[in-house]
C-alpha cells in the first residue's frame, strides 16, 4: 500500500463577516465563527505506481485533501499514511520521497534561470552529482528543456514554466507525486505534452501520482482510476471506465448521411440531434454493434463515428446522483 | 474640467465602497495614523530638547510646518501612492492598452484611479497639527496670509503631482522595480524641516533643482505671515513648468510605448 | 549542511544581480533620512560638525550592515501561497532567509567600504583609528546586532501565520527603533528617560551599541552592559523563533496555506 486514507475529516472555522458599522465594531471584540466542512469522511487507498485522478468542481475539497496528504494541513480527524509516514509529522525523510506541484504557484525562483533552482534542489535534497546529472539529462530530453535552461524564469511562457516546474519537482526521484491542477491555464498543445510526459514518467518509474483537476482531458488521458469528490464527500472511487458505463450506459453514434425525411430513427436509438446531414443517436452499449451494422446495411452512410459520451455528462450525472441520494 | 471632477468623484466612490468592505480596518488604520503623527511630533521634540530653534524657526513654527508636511504626505498616500504599483503591473502585463482605449486622459486615469481612502485620516491629523501649532503660537493668520497660503499650497500640490508623474513615467523603462515610490519618499523627507536649516549648495539644490522649498516651507511661511509676492509668483511659475515637463514626458513615454509594444 | 548553504548562497548571489537597480535605489534611498537628521544636528550644534558627520556616516554603515527585510519576503510568500513549497522541502526556511541576508550584507560591505574610504579623503573626521582589539569588539557587536535584527524580522515574519498586516506592525516597530537605537539622535543627546528604557529593549543592541564602539564613545561599563544585553537578547530571540516556528507551523497546518 502506498497511500492509505481512513475516515478523513477536515473542517475550518471561518469568521463570519456581517454588514453594517455596528457589526464591524462588534467584530473587533467578539467574533462569530462558522464551521465549514471541507472534507467529510473520505477513505481510499492507492497502490504504488497508480495514477489516480481526483475530480470535482471548485471548492469540492480536492486541494484540501491533497494538502493533507502532503503534510501541509493536518486533519481534524482520521488517519493518513503515505509510504509508511504520517504526513503531518513533516519528517525530512518523508519530504525526500514526495513532491508537490501546484498549478499556478511557482517554486522556481523568478528572476534567474531554472537551472539555478535545479542546483538548489540538488543540494537541498542531497542528490549525488552523478545521479543528478543522469536524472537531469533524462528530464531535459523528455520535456525538451534544452533551450529553456538558461533563460530567466520570468521570460518563459506559462507552458515552458510548467515543464520546468515538473522537472524541478522530479529531480530527487520522488516515489510519490502530488499534482494540484497542473494543466490549469495551459494551451491545449502544452496540456497534451504535459499529460504525455506524466504518463510516460509513471510508466518508466512507477511513481505513484495523485492528480487533482477540473479538466476532463487530464483525467481521461492519465487516470484509470478516479475519485470523485463534491462538497467534501467522496462520491465515487473506481475505474473511470466502470463509472462511465454505469452512469452512461450508452454511446453516441454520429452518422453522416444525406437527409432522408421519412425514417423513424427511434427504433435504432434516442435521437440527440439531426441537422445538416449529421445524425447523432444515443445507443445502448450492448446494441452499438448491431445498430451500426443495420445502419450501414440499409442506408447510404457517408461516415459513421462511435463516441463515448462526453466526460462532463458522466460527471454531472455523478453529482446529480449525489444530490438525489442526499 | 467639470467632467474630470465628476470622474474623480466616481473613483472616490468606487474606492470608498471597496474599502468599506473591510470596516474593521478602520480601527487599525486610525491607530496607525495616530501613531505616525505622534512619532513625527516626538521626533521634533527630541531635537527641541537640545535647542529652541531650528533654522531660525521656533517649536510652534516647526509644528505648523510639520502639520503641512503630514497633510501633503497624507494626500500623496491617499491619491498617488496606490497607483504606482498598478501602473507597473499594467505595463508588465500589457493591460495598459485597456486604459489607453478609454475616452479619458490616460495620465489622469493612471495617476488617480485608485485611492486609499484611509489616508484621509492622515490629512485630517496633519491639518489638526497645523491648527495646534497656530494655537501654541497664539497666532491667527490674517486674510492675506490665508490667501497667500492657499496660492502656495496649490502650487505645492501641483509640483508634487508633477514630480510624482515624472517618477511614474520612468516605469516604462525601469520595469524591474517593484515600487518606485520609495524614491519620492526619500526626496520628500527633505521637506520635513525648514529649508533655512540647510546650508549653501544643499539649499540651492533644494530650491531650484528639486523644488523642495516650495512644498512645505513656502506655504508654512505664508501662513506665518512671512510671505512675499516674489516667492509666491516663483512657486506658481515652478509649478507650471514642472507640470508642463511631466505632461511632455508622459506623452513621450506613451508614444514610445505604443509604437514599440508587442 | 555546509554544502546546502553553499548552494543557496550561490543562488542568492546570482539572483542579486537581477535586482541591481532596486538594490542600489534602496541602499542609497535609506541614506536620506540619516543625512537630513545629521544636518539638523549640525544646525543645532555647529561646532560639533565633525563628530556628527562621523556619527551619522557610521550610522548609515551599521544600519545597512544589520538591515533585515525578511518580514516582507515571508508575508508575500504566505499570501501568495508559495510558502508551501518552503515547508514541503526538507530544509528549514530560516536558512533561506539567513543566506539572503549574508549575500546582501556582503554586497553592502563591498559597495560601502570603498565609498567610506573615498569620503574620508575629503572629510578627515572619517579617518578611523581603531586598534585591532577595537575592531574585534566592533565586529563582534556588529554581528550580534545583525543577529538580533534578523531574529526580530524573522519573528515578525512567523507572526504572518496569524496576522495579515504583519508588515504594518513591523513598520511601527522599526519606527520606534528610530528613536531608541540612535537613529534620530546620538544616545547621549536623548532625554534620560529614553536612555533608561533603551537598556532593556533590543533596539540599542541592534545599531546603537556597535555604533558606539566604532565612534569610540564607550567605556568599560558600556562594553559590559552592551555585550551582556546583546547576548541575552540574541538568545531570547533565537529561542522565540524556535518556539514560535513550531506554533506557526501548527497554525498553518490547521488553517492552510
Amino acid at each position: 500500500m502506498s497511500i492509505q486514507v481512513e475516515n478523513l475529516y477536515k473542517s475550518f472555522r471561518v469568521h463570519v463577516r456581517k454588514e453594517g458599522w455596528t457589526e464591524a465594531l462588534r467584530s473587533l471584540f467578539k467574533r462569530e465563527y462558522q464551521t465549514v466542512e471541507a472534507v467529510k469522511d473520505v477513505s481510499f487507498t492507492i497502490d504504488t505506481g497508480e495514477i489516480v485522478g481526483f475530480l470535482g468542481p471548485n471548492g469540492a475539497g480536492k486541494t484540501t485533501t491533497i494538502k493533507m496528504l502532503a503534510g501541509l494541513l493536518h486533519p481534524t480527524s482520521g488517519n493518513i499514511e503515505v509510504s509508511g509516514f504520517k504526513p503531518q509529522e513533516q519528517r525530512n525523510e518523508f519530504k525526500k520521497i514526495m513532491s508537490l506541484v501546484m498549478g499556478q504557484k511557482s517554486q522556481l525562483i523568478w528572476d534567474i534561470p531554472p537551472m539555478e533552482t535545479f542546483l538548489v534542489n540538488k543540494s537541498v535534497y542531497e542528490i549525488e552529482e552523478r545521479v543528478f546529472r543522469q536524472t537531469l539529462d533524462e528530464l531535459v530530453e523528455l520535456l525538451e528543456l534544452e533551450p529553456l535552461l538558461g533563460k530567466p524564469v520570468r521570460n518563459l511562457s506559462l507552458g515552458q514554466r510548467m515543464k520546468c516546474e515538473l522537472a524541478a519537482s522530479l529531480l530527487h526521484r520522488p516515489s510519490i507525486l502530488f499534482l494540484d491542477e497542473p494543466t490549469i491555464g495551459l494551451d491545449v498543445h502544452t496540456q497534451e505534452k504535459v499529460r504525455e510526459f506524466i504518463a510516460k514518467y509513471n510508466r518508466e518509474h512507477k511513481t505513484t501520482i495523485l492528480l487533482t483537476s477540473h479538466y476532463m482531458g487530464d483525467v481521461t488521458a492519465l487516470c484509470d482510476r478516479v475519485l470523485i469528490i463534491n462538497h467534501g464527500k467522496l462520491l465515487y472511487d473506481g475505474e473511470l471506465q466502470v463509472l462511465t458505463e454505469r452512469l452512461t450506459p450508452y454511446k453516441l453514434l454520429e452518422v453522416r448521411l444525406p437527409s432522408i425525411s421519412d425514417v423513424s430513427w427511434e427504433r435504432f436509438g434516442e435521437v440527440v440531434s439531426f441537422e445538416d446531414g449529421k445524425l447523432t443517436l444515443r445507443v445502448a452499449r450492448d446494441r452499438v454493434a448491431m445498430v451500426s451494422s443495420e445502419l450501414l446495411a440499409n442506408f447510404d452512410i457517408h461516415d459513421l463515428n462511435i463516441q463515448e459520451p462526453p466526460m462532463e455528462e458522466v460527471i454531472t450525472l455523478a453529482f446529480q446522483e449525489e444530490s438525489h441520494a442526499s | 474640467m467639470g467632467r474630470y471632477w465628476r470622474i474623480f468623484k466616481e473613483f472616490f466612490r468606487t474606492c470608498l465602497v471597496e474599502e468599506l468592505e473591510y470596516r474593521s480596518e478602520f480601527i487599525g488604520n486610525l491607530l496607525s495614523s495616530l501613531f505616525g503623527i505622534i512619532v513625527s511630533i516626538l521626533m521634533v521634540q527630541i531635537f527641541f530638547y537640545q535647542t529652541d530653534q531650528l533654522g531660525g524657526w521656533a517649536y510652534a513654527d516647526v509644528l505648523i510646518l510639520l502639520g503641512i508636511y503630514n497633510t501633503l504626505q497624507g494626500l500623496i498616500d491617499f491619491a498617488l501612492r496606490p497607483n504606482m504599483p498598478r501602473l507597473l503591473l499594467h505595463i508588465r502585463m500589457g493591460t495598459l492598452d485597456y486604459v489607453l482605449t478609454k475616452p479619458v486622459d490616460s495620465m489622469f486615469f493612471v495617476s488617480l484611479r485608485h485611492l486609499n481612502f484611509w489616508r484621509l485620516i492622515d490629512v485630517l491629523l496633519g491639518m489638526g497639527l497645523t491648527v495646534y501649532g497656530l494655537v501654541e503660537k497664539q497666532w491667527v493668520p490674517t486674510f492675506l496670509d490665508v490667501v497667500f497660503f492657499c496660492v502656495t499650497i496649490l502650487s505645492a500640490l501641483l509640483i508634487i503631482y508633477s514630480l510624482w508623474m515624472l517618477l511614474m513615467t520612468t516605469a516604462f523603462w525601469v520595469i524591474r522595480m517593484d515600487d518606485l515610490s520609495f524614491l519620492f519618499t526619500s526626496f520628500f523627507e527633505t521637506t520635513r524641516f525648514p529649508i533655512t536649516m540647510y546650508k549653501g549648495w544643499m539649499r540651492i539644490a533644494l530650491t531650484y533643482l528639486l523644488p523642495a522649498a516650495f512644498l512645505t516651507f513656502t506655504p508654512a511661511s505664508a501662513l506665518l505671515g512671512m510671505w512675499d509676492v516674489q516667492t509666491t509668483i516663483m512657486s506658481g511659475f515652478v509649478a507650471i513648468i514642472f507640470f508642463w515637463l511631466a505632461r511632455r514626458f508622459w506623452k513621450f513615454a506613451l508614444a514610445n510605448y505604443t509604437s514599440a509594444s508587442s | 549542511m555546509l554544502v546546502k548553504y553553499r548552494a543557496i548562497l550561490r543562488m542568492k548571489y546570482v539572483e542579486m544581480f537581477s535586482y541591481q537597480l532596486s538594490t542600489m535605489v534602496w541602499m542609497f534611498g535609506t541614506m536620506v533620512q540619516p543625512l537630513i537628521t545629521m544636518m539638523v544636528w549640525m544646525n543645532i550644534y555647529p561646532d560639533q560638525g565633525d563628530a556628527f558627520i562621523l556619527y551619522f556616516i557610521s550610522l548609515i554603515m551599521v544600519e545597512r550592515l544589520t538591515s533585515a527585510w525578511d518580514v516582507w519576503e515571508m508575508d508575500r510568500q504566505i499570501r501568495e501561497g508559495t510558502f508551501s513549497y518552503q515547508i514541503v522541502r526538507p530544509f528549514h526556511p530560516v536558512h533561506w532567509a539567513i543566506a539572503e541576508n549574508i549575500v546582501y550584507k556582503g554586497l553592502f560591505l563591498v559597495v560601502l567600504v570603498p565609498c567610506w574610504i573615498v569620503l574620508s579623503i575629503f572629510l578627515p573626521s572619517l579617518k578611523l583609528q581603531l586598534s585591532a582589539g577595537q575592531w574585534g569588539l566592533f565586529l563582534a557587536a556588529l554581528l550580534l546586532g545583525a543577529i538580533i535584527r534578523f531574529s526580530v524580522s524573522f519573528l515578525f515574519g512567523i507572526l504572518g501565520f496569524w496576522m495579515t498586516k504583519v508588515t504594518a506592525l513591523y513598520a511601527m516597530f522599526e519606527t520606534v527603533s528610530l528613536f531608541i537605537s540612535g537613529r534620530i539622535a546620538p544616545f547621549s543627546l536623548l532625554p534620560p528617560v529614553v536612555k533608561q528604557i533603551s537598556i532593556f529593549l533590543p533596539y540599542r543592541y541592534m545599531i546603537g551599541f556597535p555604533l558606539e564602539i566604532l565612534t569610540g564613545a564607550y567605556d568599560t561599563h558600556t562594553l559590559l552592559v552592551g555585550f551582556t544585553g546583546a547576548m541575552i537578547w540574541s538568545v531570547l530571540l533565537i529561542g522565540a523563533i524556535c518556539w514560535l516556528w513550531k506554533a506557526g507551523l501548527k497554525k498553518n497546518q490547521a488553517v492552510g496555506g
